[in-house]
């Protein structure tokens, strides 16, 4: 898998990789592990996914944003698994001749991800409960069925 | 005809991680969603807000139910 892996995830590294005669912007997001959420105290976080559509969901979004953008280059990797407090958990990076199509783009995927790859987030609390977490509104909003429409809240 | 689902997070309290159930032949995706929430109605709200997926690609709820073993029951995603 391209997209989504067990082990810390090194964006220095990849960052390096975004060095381009061409690009006169890399905007890197690094989605990481707060210690509270809702006010609740958080010990460490487990992602799940199916992992295989996941990994090709992400790789089409790459590939649509890298051309409604027209960027030099695109990169994101999910991690899976127990992620500690301060943990990067997911990581964006967009690289392209200037900062505006960089930055939209780069919101456009983490967005995207965020709402519609089968990628799921297991929170650990301190009081020793646990609860999978929920990005979209869906539910609460009275939508039934379909996720395909976007989803400016989450 | 029995439909294998998988489920994942939260679902595999209700459901554990694979169930199998009856459905008519020619009937949509929706009756799996329907035949779940028979199984267990305290999983009624959040199947309304599941996907299914069959091959890796989402399937419209109110097509038809092709000869399919196993569908992939997909809660509201909750990545990044």
């Amino acid at each position: 898998m391209k997209h989504l892996q067990y082990n810390d995830i090194d964006y220095r590294t990849l960052f390096d990789g975004f060095r381009n005669p061409n690009s006169g912007a890399v905007v890197l997001f690094s989605g990481e592990v707060r210690d509270n959420n809702k006010g609740r105290e958080v010990t460490h976080l487990e992602y799940e996914a199916y992992e295989p559509m996941a990994d090709k969901m992400i790789a089409e979004i790459l590939a649509e944003a890298k051309l409604r953008f027209k960027l030099n280059h695109v990169a994101c990797v999910h991690r899976l698994g127990k992620v500690e407090i301060s943990g990067c958990a997911v990581v964006v990076i967009t690289g392209a001749g200037h900062r505006k199509e960089a930055y939209d783009a780069n919101r456009f995927i983490i967005d995207r991800v965020k709402n519609e790859v089968p990628i799921w987030k297991h929170e650990f609390f301190t009081d020793g409960t646990s609860e999978w977490g929920q990005n979209c509104d869906c539910v609460t909003n009275g939508h039934e069925q379909h996720h395909e429409h976007r989803h400016e809240k989450a | 005809m029995t439909v294998q689902v998988v489920c994942f997070a939260g679902l595999r309290k209700y459901f554990g991680s694979k169930t199998g159930v009856k459905v008519e032949v020619g009937s949509s995706y929706q009756s799996i969603l329907e035949a779940l929430a028979k199984i267990n109605p305290e999983a009624g709200e959040v199947l309304k807000s599941c996907r299914i997926a069959v091959n890796e690609q989402f399937v419209a709820p109110d097509s038809p139910l092709k000869e399919v073993d196993t569908v992939f029951l997909i809660p509201p995603s909750s990545g990044g």
